[in-house]
């Protein structure tokens, strides 16, 4: 494992600097592609949607079957990563579009728009990979790293992630409800109430959607609708989860406690994004079906940065982190995705905090 | 029989029936087919242009169904994609509601202008945004004559009124100031020539500033001697507004304005405060220079929705309505117009009305 990159405070505030320079580097850029980007994704995901339900509701046999599972949960997984999720983080606010803006768009998944604005982009990616603050740090499930507390439940961690995999739209949706809390008795019944309403909500349309309305339009066919949505959202549920996972939990991707992080500044703020954050490698189609997640570190960095954007700057980002000494940690998805459920299975045993020197 | 259209309508709109009922996802299929379908808002087919002069273009337009109609002297939004980005300007119908359907705005190009620059650019065939009309900017119904002064690329809704009035060969007196800068000829010269001569109730001066120099307060009295008793309506740039609202100081109420183009406001650097309205109910604040919009509301004792308080979450978005702004971190300033901007990053450059904060999920 490599270990965390710590720089004086000159060396922070010209990584801030050098930084905000490559932003400001592709900001007179964005413009047209970007918006055609956008356009054509959004056109396609509609397109596969259309042909997905279609395929399911009006086709007869097996192999249109699996088609428009497969048409159908491709069009969720770049609607929910590619669209939504870069959407609503302002990726495209500039170009005025109400339909494209991060504030009211509402996306293809159990998870309300608002709380995922709240839960994602205000403390997951503020208080990235701080334990104890961001919450997307283990999902309250599961223990990553030798600082969370250990208990028996640990043990059957392994099992824990299948379910939360199989389920991860669910575990997003929840998310912001801080059941936790609840049940600790730190959150009142009426706040509680007033939490679940919204996702109670958003939930209702999802399920209505994909197993009744659907289904019944579809008449006598409606078990073949039925199934094939629940196989989508499965699809992509499990594609999500595998690539969110890489995102932060890799074995090369550093945790912060509270302490660390008091009065950062700018350059410290960038460097535990860095750090805590982990890439992929692929082709375009695999960045594209990412939701350009697979370069993790340069959207922690510039969050609102159109996606495409991200591959751009990557070589930049990785030469400054070379200059710098920070390692830029990226590797295929295999690689990654065994390091995760590696760090999973070693942290599901009572594992004991290491040396300071180095987890410090 | 209505309430039960409305019924069905409302059970459509359910956001149950979701996906199926996305209109704007309709509108992106049916616009494959033809460019100005909509189910939403207006939309227009450019059948026609004219160049008038090298900056200066009548764009024809064919509105679909959903537009109802304008009165002579009221404007409409043009939405147009430049680099990628939706943006909205208003423009003077220039022609007198015809039986055909068809508007004209007249457009002139302004230097360093994107969305007029866009404009010009516009290829029959090509399908545009529209809002409804909008704007009061109409003579009072009645028999009161008429002064119309204009200036430039200001003689637009002047045209569409007099048009009207010239149509229905009316007995109302109407008298028309219009100044150009001679270099170009002045805007619109030949058809208000023939709409004098076809109708003698226009008493037309056209006047070239390029050879007598700007207007002046006194003049306007000299053309018109009756100018006392006339209404009047003005729109031109800003300066020379400003002229006719100083001839007219005591008597306000005679006078209509439409106003177009403003200025980009400078920032002053003796006056750092700049005042801003927010939301409807309106809740106004100030604002220093430097300082940013959030911390300037809660300052003074608001609570605007934010989140991280340093650009990246968004939560304190809002829209800006007018006025112009600094981006504290990338230091980007914005122009005067409608856009989207984060309270936490943003430092006012000017007076600014903004929108109240959006309350989540519309669709």
């Amino acid at each position: 494992m490599s270990s965390k990159a710590h720089l004086d405070p000159q060396s922070l505030d010209a990584l801030a600097r050098d930084l905000d320079q490559l932003r400001a580097s592709v900001n007179d850029d964005i413009g047209e592609r970007d918006a055609r980007h956008i356009k054509r994704v959004r056109g396609a995901a509609q397109a596969a949607a259309i042909s997905g339900r279609g395929l399911l509701m009006f086709g007869f046999g097996p192999i249109s079957w699996v088609l428009g599972v497969l048409s159908l949960a491709t069009a969720k997984i770049v609607e929910n990563m590619e669209i939504g999720h870069n959407v609503m983080h302002g990726q495209y606010d500039w170009m005025n579009d109400p339909t494209l803006s991060s504030q009211s768009y509402e996306w293809d998944i159990v998870c309300d728009g608002d709380h995922w604005r709240h839960s994602h982009n205000v403390e997951h990616h503020d208080h990235t990979n701080i334990v104890g603050k961001d919450h997307d740090y283990g999902y309250g499930m599961l223990r990553l790293t030798e600082t969370q507390r250990w208990s028996p439940w640990n043990l059957l961690q392994p099992l824990w992630y299948l379910l939360l995999a199989i389920n991860f739209q669910w575990g997003v949706a929840i998310h912001d409800i801080k059941i936790g809390r609840y049940l600790k008795g730190r959150m009142s019944k009426a706040e509680f109430r007033q939490r679940m309403r919204p996702f109670l909500r958003k939930a209702g349309r999802q399920l209505f959607k994909d197993y009744v309305l659907f289904p019944a339009l579809a008449f006598w066919q409606w078990p073949r609708v039925l199934l094939g949505n629940l196989l989508a959202n499965l699809i992509r549920n499990l594609w999500t989860n595998a690539i969110i996972f890489c995102g932060h939990f890799t074995t090369d991707a550093h945790i912060y406690s509270r302490e660390e992080v008091r009065n950062e500044s700018r350059g410290q703020w960038y460097l535990r994004q860095i750090q805590g954050s982990s890439n992929l490698e692929g082709g375009r189609w695999f960045h594209l079906l990412s939701g350009h997640l697979s370069h993790q570190i340069e959207h922690h960095l510039f969050p609102d940065l159109p996606a495409p954007r991200y591959a751009q700057i990557a070589p930049k980002v990785r030469e400054i982190c070379a200059r710098y000494g920070i390692h830029y940690n990226t590797g295929g998805f295999w690689k990654q995705y065994f390091g995760v459920l590696a760090r999973m299975a070693r942290h599901a045993l009572p594992t004991k905090p290491r040396i300071a020197s180095q987890s410090a | 029989m209505r309430a039960m259209g409305g019924a069905m309508l409302r059970l459509w709109r359910h956001p149950l029936l979701a996906p199926l009922n996305d209109a704007y996802a309709w509108e992106r299929i049916g616009r494959l087919l033809r460019g100005d379908f909509s189910l939403t808002g207006v939309r227009a087919t450019v059948v026609a242009v004219e160049q008038h002069q090298p900056d200066l273009k009548s764009i024809w337009l064919r509105p679909n169904r959903r537009f109802r109609g304008f009165l002579p002297g009221q404007h409409v939004a043009l939405e147009l994609t430049v680099i990628g980005v939706q943006q909205t300007r208003c423009f003077s119908c220039s022609q007198a509601p015809r039986a055909d359907g068809l508007i004209r705005l007249t457009i002139k190009r302004q230097p360093g202008g994107a969305v007029s620059t866009a404009a010009h650019r516009l290829e029959v065939g090509q399908a545009v945004g529209l809002s409804q009309a909008q704007g009061h900017f109409t003579p009072p119904p009645g028999d009161q004559p008429l002064l119309l002064i204009s200036a430039g690329s200001g003689v637009t809704p002047m045209l569409a009124i007099v048009q009207e009035l010239a149509e229905a060969a009316s007995s109302r007196s109407v008298a028309l100031i219009h100044c150009g800068n001679g270099g170009n000829g002045i805007a619109c010269a030949d058809e208000l020539r023939s709409l004098a001569e076809r109708w003698p109730g226009l008493q037309l001066h056209l006047y070239d500033s390029s050879a007598s120099g700007r207007l002046r307060s006194e003049q306007i009295a000299a053309c018109v001697p009756d100018w006392q008793q006339r209404y009047a309506m003005v729109c031109g740039p800003e300066g020379f507004m400003a002229m006719v609202r100083q001839h007219y100081a005591e008597r306000p109420k005679q006078l209509q304005q439409e106003h177009f183009g403003y200025a980009a406001a400078p920032v002053s650097d003796d006056a750092p405060l700049h005042t801003v309205r927010l939301g409807q109910p309106e809740q106004v604040f100030t604002a220093a220079a430097g300082q940013s919009l959030l911390d300037a509301a809660r300052a003074a004792g608001m609570q605007p929705r934010y989140g991280c308080g340093k650009g990246i979450c968004r939560s304190c978005q809002c829209r800006k309505r007018s006025g112009s702004v600094r981006n504290l971190l990338t230091g980007a300033i914005s122009g005067n117009g409608e856009e989207l901007i984060q309270l936490c990053i943003s430092t006012p450059l000017s007076a600014l009305q903004l929108d109240a904060q959006a309350t989540g999920a519309a669709r």
